[in-house]
């Protein structure tokens, strides 16, 4: 790292609506560096990061870049002048190939008489995904075929093909399993070589571990930036949350409990080469949790489970009850919430109102003759959003507008409203930070001691282990091995049998 | 393992180096500056259609009363310009609001009024008239949304069929007349082609639609479904009832409109109603409708649009009466009206426009 300064913000303010993302901030970047970015969700760091890569305008401010003004107009202006970011949500587009997904809007150059050279294109995008390290993907697969962590590492290969002088990874890490991050890990550091790099997380023990300098923003406010021989995680921790954050994280005891109904149970489950033969129960007031590296079939099982696949073959029951379709899932009281929130969890276009309410209307309508009137509407999500502490304006708020751990605020606010018995998370705490991520903890415990079941699939394993009265892992399809919780659950143990 | 466990973490004020932050009041200040820019921003999306509704208005009286015009009736004119439309668009919104788009609408229509025709020329009854409209319209409506249901295509594609399909079985209902056109007995048809009627009928179906759509589960998974299919999925939300739902709904619309088209348009042709389709989505888009469905959508959309549509199309045939081409340029004019609403509803609101 040189002291040579790269980039500077100054002065920068933005709001959405009523909600101030940024106010007045000033930011430093050096040459050399990788400088983490960290604060609660809605702190404003995408915000910041996503400004400089020009996918949205200042209200104020001025930015340096290289020595010269910046404003890029659009995400390719910034990246083809040397600034790319990899973005917090899915960045590609589904409906066309690995490929044309890298070389999006360019694909002019592989082009003779308006005929593109798909070879040609082929063979340079598995030459980009090489080059961060990714050799098990075939550049012909549809975008939308692929999972979230391959699609997650195709944005960095097109960020990274243009070789910037800083690059912006904002909070990917947790769409990632192991093998994913250890390649994003790698990138990162050999780019320090060639330019600068902003990371985005909310893992603290990462940022810290990878980071040179740590800068933490709070409510739109940049509160103080930490150089490596600094960091100190319980002074980042309270720059980050600004109040004194008192309680356990995870659960207390070490004893695996349940009761003896069985609220949901696969047998023999089969889906191609992503689950194979994969039977489990899980008991009233029981939290199995589901690990195993991003391919192994874990978040396919959540979808199984909630009947969103149609399996080969094999069954999910639940008290009795074939769940064959979502539909009939939400009538026996299923919930489920999807890694993927933005796109398979919420109506970002809708608001908080309408998103909670939407697994409800039946109950809302109830003992009146199914009308729904905005007063019932109002008192059905006025609990969630009070228990679960959303902070917006009011219920209308629309959910676009939110930060990533009230999005998921308002997900978890929509099945617990409808009295779900059954919930399964899949990474229900990706993208959140760690005063949500508590609170979500907390709320699973109590789902629990309430007799709810919960399936948790994760790829943290300390969230698998702090939380889980049973541990499935997985491998290839296949549950490999079963772990119950005990104080003398070993980390090695349980990752051996994942890889 | 990593155990935080029992983490306490101090106040702030012990941070080093924190910056000075503005003073809570000038924060609170600013946040309630920019609620307050916020709230201006929502209320004229609000309002911006029933703000054109008036402009439309004062135009018409202005344009009607210089040109010396008998006002009551051109207001007559605009009513029975605009309660088909309207009847038929607040029918198509429970389409629109999901995300869907049906094609043959105005195709739908026609076949229906020459059913509704064929039907009174043999039996003479109003009442069957208006049950044959209803049914030969929700019929359509069903076989395209059931298609689709059971061959699992988009909706669209099976309305794309099903407007070849209509064109094809109205010119084999012309030729069951053995002549080029369905009459109606005109007297019949004037008899019951009254304001009254037709108020009756818009004032009943608009009470049904506003309450199935504003106050039943129906209308709140529409827009579920329009702002996002696969959340609305993965809530429990059967696409496919929803769907036929929506297209019964929106061919009793169409059944209802193509009755009152019967009764005001007794010499039925395979050309009758052939503009019904494109005034629907004009008048939709008027009103302040977003195409693309969604959270958006309001079912008060097709009554502004409608009568917004009906008074540009008075205020403009007041204005170019006599004119040479005046037909063409009115057509022109609403053309540009309606690619400059889509515009300012797309650049204004950062939102889809065009449907899936």
């Amino acid at each position: 790292m040189t002291n040579d300064v790269v980039l500077t913000v100054t002065g920068m303010s933005k709001s959405f609506g009523v909600v101030r993302a940024l106010k007045n901030v000033d930011f430093e970047l050096r040459d050399g560096e990788l400088h983490g970015l960290i604060g609660e969700n809605g702190s404003g760091k995408s915000t910041l990061t996503s400004i400089v890569a020009g996918s949205q305008p200042a209200d104020t401010g001025t930015m340096i870049f290289r020595g010269g003004p910046w404003s890029p107009a659009t995400v390719n202006e910034s990246l083809a002048n040397g600034i790319g970011m990899v973005v917090q949500e899915s960045g590609t587009v589904p409906g066309i190939t690995i490929a044309e997904n890298l070389f999006l809007g360019e694909t002019g150059q592989f082009s003779t008489l308006g005929l593109v050279n798909r070879r040609e294109m082929n063979a340079r995008a598995t030459a980009a995904l090489e080059a961060i390290g990714v050799t098990d993907v075939n550049p012909a697969t549809p975008a939308g075929a692929c999972d979230f962590q391959t699609r997650k590492l195709v944005e960095l290969a097109r960020v990274m093909m243009y070789d910037p002088a800083v690059v912006v990874i904002d909070e990917t890490t947790t769409a990632l399993g192991q093998d994913g991050r250890d390649l994003l890990y790698k990138a990162m550091d050999d780019h320090k070589t060639r330019g600068a790099v902003i990371f985005i997380s909310h893992d603290l023990d990462e940022i810290m571990s990878v980071c040179d300098r740590l800068t933490v923003l709070r409510d739109g406010d940049i509160i103080c930036t930490f150089d490596k021989d600094e960091f100190d995680e319980g002074a980042i921790r309270a720059a980050m949350i600004g109040r004194s954050m008192e309680g356990h994280y995870y659960r207390e005891d070490n004893k695996a409990t349940a009761n003896d109904e069985v609220m949901l149970s696969a047998t023999g489950l089969n889906l191609g080469d992503k689950l194979r033969d994969v039977t489990i129960d899980v008991r009233s007031g029981e939290i199995v949790g589901v690990g195993g590296l991003s391919h192994c079939g874990m978040h396919e099982l959540g979808k199984a489970l909630f009947g969103a696949v149609v399996l080969d073959s094999g069954a999910v029951e639940s008290r009795g009850v074939r769940i064959s379709n979502e539909r009939r899932a939400v009538r026996n009281a299923l919930g489920y919430v999807s890694k993927d929130r933005d796109t398979e969890s919420l109506s970002l276009s809708a608001s908080i109102r309408d998103n909670i309410a939407s697994a409800g209307l039946r109950l809302i309508g109830k003992g009146r003759a199914g009308l729904i009137t905005s007063g019932a509407e109002n008192a059905y999500v006025k609990t969630p959003m009070d228990q679960l502490e959303i902070k917006a304006p009011g219920a209308g708020t629309i959910v676009s507008t939110l930060s990533g751990g009230n999005k998921q605020k308002v997900v978890f606010g929509k099945w617990i409203a409808c009295g779900t018995e059954v919930l399964i998370l899949d990474c229900p705490t990706r993208g959140v930070d760690v005063g949500v991520k508590q609170a979500m903890y907390r709320l699973m415990t109590q789902l629990k001691d309430e007799g709810k079941a919960i399936v948790l699939i994760s790829e943290e394993m300390t969230e698998l282990m702090g939380m889980s009265d049973r541990l499935l892992i997985m491998k290839d399809g296949r549950v490999v091995r079963e772990f119950e919780r005990s104080a003398d659950l070993n980390e090695m143990e349980i990752i051996e049998c994942m890889i | 393992m990593h155990d935080l466990n029992g983490t306490t973490v101090a106040q702030d004020d012990a941070v080093a180096g924190t910056p000075a932050t503005p003073t809570k009041a000038a924060i609170a200040k600013e946040d309630a500056a920019a609620a307050a820019k916020a709230r201006r921003g929502k209320l004229f999306a609000d309002l911006a259609p029933l703000i054109g509704l008036a402009v439309l208005a004062v135009a018409f009286v202005l344009a009607g009363t210089s040109a010396g015009t008998n006002m009551g009736y051109a207001v007559e004119t605009l009513v029975n310009q605009s309660v088909i439309v309207i009847i038929i668009a607040t029918g198509a919104i429970f389409i629109f609001a999901m995300g869907s788009f049906d094609i043959s609408l105005g195709a739908s229509t026609l076949v229906a009024a020459m059913v509704a025709g064929l039907v009174h020329n043999a039996t003479g009854n109003l009442w069957l008239m208006l049950g044959a409209s209803v049914l030969a319209a929700v019929t359509a409506s069903l076989i395209s949304a059931t298609l689709a249901a059971v061959f699992n295509l988009p909706v669209f594609v099976t309305t794309v069929a099903m407007l070849s399909v209509l064109g094809a079985v109205a010119a084999a209902l012309v030729q069951t007349t053995g002549g080029a056109q369905i009459r109606i007995d005109r007297s019949f048809a004037r008899e019951y082609d009254t304001l009254t009627v037709k108020i009756i009928v818009a004032v009943a179906f608009l009470a049904l639609c506003v309450f199935l759509f504003n106050y039943t589960r129906l209308g709140r998974v529409e827009k579920l479904m329009g702002g996002n299919p696969v959340t609305a999925r993965l809530t429990g939300v059967s696409m496919k009832l929803t769907a036929i739902a929506a297209f019964a709904i929106a061919g009793l619309g169409v059944g209802l409109g193509a009755f009152l088209t019967a009764l005001r348009t007794p010499t039925l042709t395979v050309t009758s109603a052939s503009d019904i389709g494109m005034n629907i989505l004009v008048a939709m888009v008027f009103g302040g409708m977003v195409i693309s469905g969604g959270p958006r959508s309001r079912i008060y959309a097709a009554i502004i649009g409608g009568i917004s549509m009906a008074l540009l199309n008075q205020t403009m045939s007041i204005m170019l009466q006599g004119m040479a081409g005046g037909a063409g340029i009115a057509q022109m004019v609403r053309a540009v009206l309606f690619l400059a609403v889509v515009w300012l509803a797309a650049s204004g609101f950062r939102t889809k426009v065009l449907p899936r």
